[in-house]
């Protein structure tokens, strides 16, 4: 069923299961701010922070001995890793649209309703 | 807000969260009865029946499942005396009950859970600091009502303090010590070598 | 009503009795700390308090102190904002009075019996009278009952005067996770042999308390100050709590699998653990996220700064302590070396204090303002708010530190203990012994002690702060500021 760890192979183990998460919160952190203020450059560094992701999830996966089933998660993982945080920033802004006029994401005419429970 | 969305809307993220919810649940009902019917004592080789503490255990390397799993072999009656299917529930259930009354957990760890401060339990009974089955049960019953008498601390100081364990709860919690220890714990912990291997090597 | 001045009539009915909940969650704090310290000791001198207060005590206390204060924090801060949520007076508020005081004296004559008594024959009437033995959950049965009553009380209570004023998103929500944290407690109360199926349903209280119902009762407690605080708009928070929730429930109820892989349950756990523990990080990256877009969209008028200081502690807290450490050593082919060691131990302190005490605190915070007649709390404290910084930069520091020191304390074990020495007893004392962990041990009491004092200027800061202070709070005057994770304190 699971093949474990090797000695050798520890450090590099746990270090990679932490880049991941570590690089998956920059590269989400990255993109949202890269999108809010337009700046491209952010833009860049949350894929390269991706690329750090993705190289991490291969190490993981190496050193985790990963076979069959674990594979599919190890490819899960770097498609999910990537299109969860595109899909929480879309989230944002949808949910965040017209509550003020004078910031981005045009997609609604905004309007200032009163707030009400 | 008319122009939201639905997969961003309100309405949408509640259904989603109740309908994420209650299958996630479901999922796990159905799971633990699963789980709940390989567990019980003795209906699968996973948590053996309470007689098993009238066997000798040890472990074995399983090639296929690549990791150790239990084996149990000829008769070894704990306390040399052969047990009924009742008596042996008896007498473990007296462990289990000793084991959470001094409080065990709280320095020990069962199955890897616990606190840290004294070692794991899981297979003690198959320990090498007991060198070899002859004296074994002795010095089990002999440590657990003298802890600070028998102290093996191993250079660090630490001891385990006398919790005032009778000679009948210090039977019992060795029967529970000894079925634990026939549990197939998926290979928890690694790489554990009975004091049956290091003689046989 | 004056300003800066302790006086409880600018507090309403439920908010009379959130005080009490929070002065006894403070003290238990303490007490939290108190004992951590003897433990932390015992392990660099064995001999300390040996059979007087052993380390099985300390170590009970310690973290049963902990459960306790975080609970106590929670039920104070629900009742914080009952009638303001609900639009009218609390049901049953003579009912959750006494049930305060019964609780609050249950508690008591436990901390006693663990003193004193600390453990009994091995027989039934230990686990109902004086210690069940159980780890977390070690309270004995008659207590046990008490909390479910009590429990019962406060659940009457909220759904009870929801149901009498308004219903909302976000009482819906706390509603229904109060039958969940009740309704999973009583499947921690009841005895059995088989020590497979003692924890397989132990998990069911441990896991689907701290992992799941209570990130989401933390969620609604957010999800109110936020709209309270900020002005943020209800119709977003209550999606974003719906979006968490899925989240949180989606992942964190299959991800009970991941406590499943060595205690003699079927195989087919390692993947379910494994594939659940990978989408548990998913919902701590969404408030990172939604932090960024509220931060750089939203000029916060911030009324109260120490409260949002601690809710943004909350959020990387959460993030490093839940996401980080948990997903490092979650998947099967390394919790086999890490399973057992300080490794968790070191996980459950920054975790802890990252999701659930930054958060009690920071509605502290909030409490004192009301309390002390709305009373200023934003930028130019007296004394430079030097306390409230102070006390929390010692109180990270202190944990951060701890962490770290656990850290290394478990790696060296995993590795020398499990990789190595093949777990057996000499191999768990060479660990022992080891001088990585000797000095991680040494580190963390002194990031322990750190931690103390970080604690007593917090509660020096709370007592004191808005104390003469004649300014009233800022007043948000519309909602235009939504959010869930406030990021920014701006200075009005």
């Amino acid at each position: 069923m699971i093949e474990p760890v090797a000695l050798d192979d520890f450090f590099v183990n746990v270090f990679s299961a932490a880049t991941i998460i570590l690089a998956g919160a920059s590269y989400a952190a990255l993109l949202a701010w890269g999108k809010l203020t337009r700046r491209p450059g952010f833009l860049i560094l949350a894929y390269v922070s991706y690329g750090v992701l993705a190289v991490s999830v291969w190490l993981l996966a190496e050193t985790s001995h990963f076979e069959g089933f674990w594979r599919i998660i190890a490819g899960l993982m770097l498609i999910g890793y990537f299109a969860a945080p595109q899909a929480i920033w879309r989230l944002c802004t949808v949910t965040h649209a017209g509550e003020h006029s004078e910031h981005d994401r045009p997609i609604i005419n905004q309007q200032q309703e009163g707030e009400q429970s | 807000m008319n122009t939201t969305p639905l997969w961003a809307s309100e309405t949408f993220w509640k259904k989603t969260a109740i309908w994420v919810t209650a299958v996630s649940f479901l999922l796990l009902i159905v799971l633990t009865f699963d789980s709940m019917a390989k567990v019980s004592a003795g209906s699968t080789a996973r948590v053996p029946a309470y007689s098993v503490i009238n066997k000798k255990i040890d472990y074995r390397l399983n090639a296929k499942l690549n990791r150790y799993v239990p084996v149990v072999e000829s008769d070894a009656p704990l306390f040399g005396k052969t047990l009924s299917d009742e008596e042996a529930e008896k007498l473990v259930t007296l462990g289990k009950k000793t084991f959470q009354a001094k409080n065990c957990i709280n320095c020990h760890t069962i199955l890897g859970n616990g606190a840290y401060y004294a070692p794991d339990l899981t297979k003690s009974w198959l320990d090498p600091n007991w060198v070899d089955e002859t004296n074994r049960e002795t010095l089990m019953l002999a440590f657990l009502q003298d802890p600070a008498g028998n102290a093996r601390s191993y250079g660090t100081g630490r001891r385990m303090p006398d919790l005032g364990i009778t000679e009948d709860e210090a039977r019992g919690l060795i029967a529970f010590l000894k079925w634990t220890a026939a549990i197939d714990t998926n290979g928890f912990p690694h790489n554990f070598k009975t004091l049956y291997a290091q003689e046989n090597q | 009503m004056s300003v800066g001045v302790l006086d409880s009539r600018n507090l309403n009915g439920g908010q009379k009795l959130a005080v009490k909940y929070f002065i006894v969650a403070m003290v238990l704090f303490v007490a939290q700390i108190l004992f951590g310290l003897l433990a932390a000791v015992q392990f660099l001198a064995p001999g300390f308090l040996f059979e007087t207060l052993d380390f099985s005590v300390n170590r009970m206390l310690h973290i049963n102190a902990m459960i306790v204060w975080m609970l106590y924090g929670f039920i104070g801060a629900v009742y914080w904002f009952l009638e303001e949520e609900s639009g009218v007076e609390i049901v049953g508020l003579k009912l959750g009075e006494i049930a305060f005081w019964v609780l609050t004296a249950a508690v008591g004559v436990v901390v006693l019996v663990y003193l004193f008594l600390q453990i009994g024959a091995g027989d039934d009437t230990t686990r109902w009278l004086i210690n069940e033995g159980r780890e977390y959950i070690e309270a004995p049965r008659w207590a046990d009952i008490g909390i479910v009553a009590v429990m019962l009380v406060f659940f009457y209570n909220v759904a009870g005067t929801f149901s009498k004023g308004r219903w909302s998103g976000v009482s819906g929500v706390l509603t229904l996770d109060l039958v969940a944290l009740v309704g999973l407690y009583l499947a921690g109360m009841f005895y059995t042999t088989n020590v497979t199926v003692d924890h397989y349903w132990w998990w069911w209280v441990v896991h689907l308390w701290v992992e799941a119902t209570w990130e989401v009762l933390v969620g609604c407690i957010m999800a109110w100050s936020l709209m309270k605080l900020l002005g943020a708009r209800r119709k977003i928070v209550q999606t974003w709590l719906y979006i968490e929730v899925a989240l949180m429930f989606g992942s964190g109820i299959l991800g009970l699998g991941h406590h499943y892989f060595w205690i003699g349950t079927p195989e087919y756990w390692f993947p379910i653990g494994g594939f659940f523990s990978a989408l548990e990080p998913i919902p701590l990256v969404a408030m990172v996220v939604h932090s960024i877009y509220d931060a750089g969209v939203h000029k916060f008028k911030s009324t109260n700064h120490p409260a949002l200081g601690w809710v943004i502690a909350h959020t990387f807290g959460n993030f490093f302590g839940a996401g980080v450490w948990g997903f490092m050593h979650t998947l099967p082919q390394i919790n086999l070396y890490t399973h057992g060691t300080q490794w968790t131990a070191s996980h459950g302190h920054l975790s802890f204090f990252g999701a659930y005490a930054t958060i009690n605190i920071a509605f502290f915070y909030l409490a004192v303002q009301q309390w002390r007649g709305n009373v200023w709390m934003g930028a130019n404290l007296a004394d430079n708010g030097w306390k409230w910084k102070w006390s929390m930069v010692l109180l990270n520091l202190g944990v951060v530190g701890m962490t770290v020191a656990l850290l290394i304390a478990g790696y060296e074990q995993s590795f020398i203990e499990r990789a190595i020495e093949g777990s057996t007893w000499s191999g768990y004392f060479a660990a022992q012994t080891h001088p990585w962990f000797t000095q991680a041990m040494f580190w963390r009491l002194i990031f322990g002690i750190v931690t103390a004092v970080g604690l007593v200027l917090l509660i020096w800061d709370l007592a004191t702060i808005g104390a003469r202070e004649t300014r009233p709070a800022l007043v948000i005057e519309r909602p235009e500021e939504p959010g869930i994770k406030a990021a920014v304190v701006e200075t009005a």
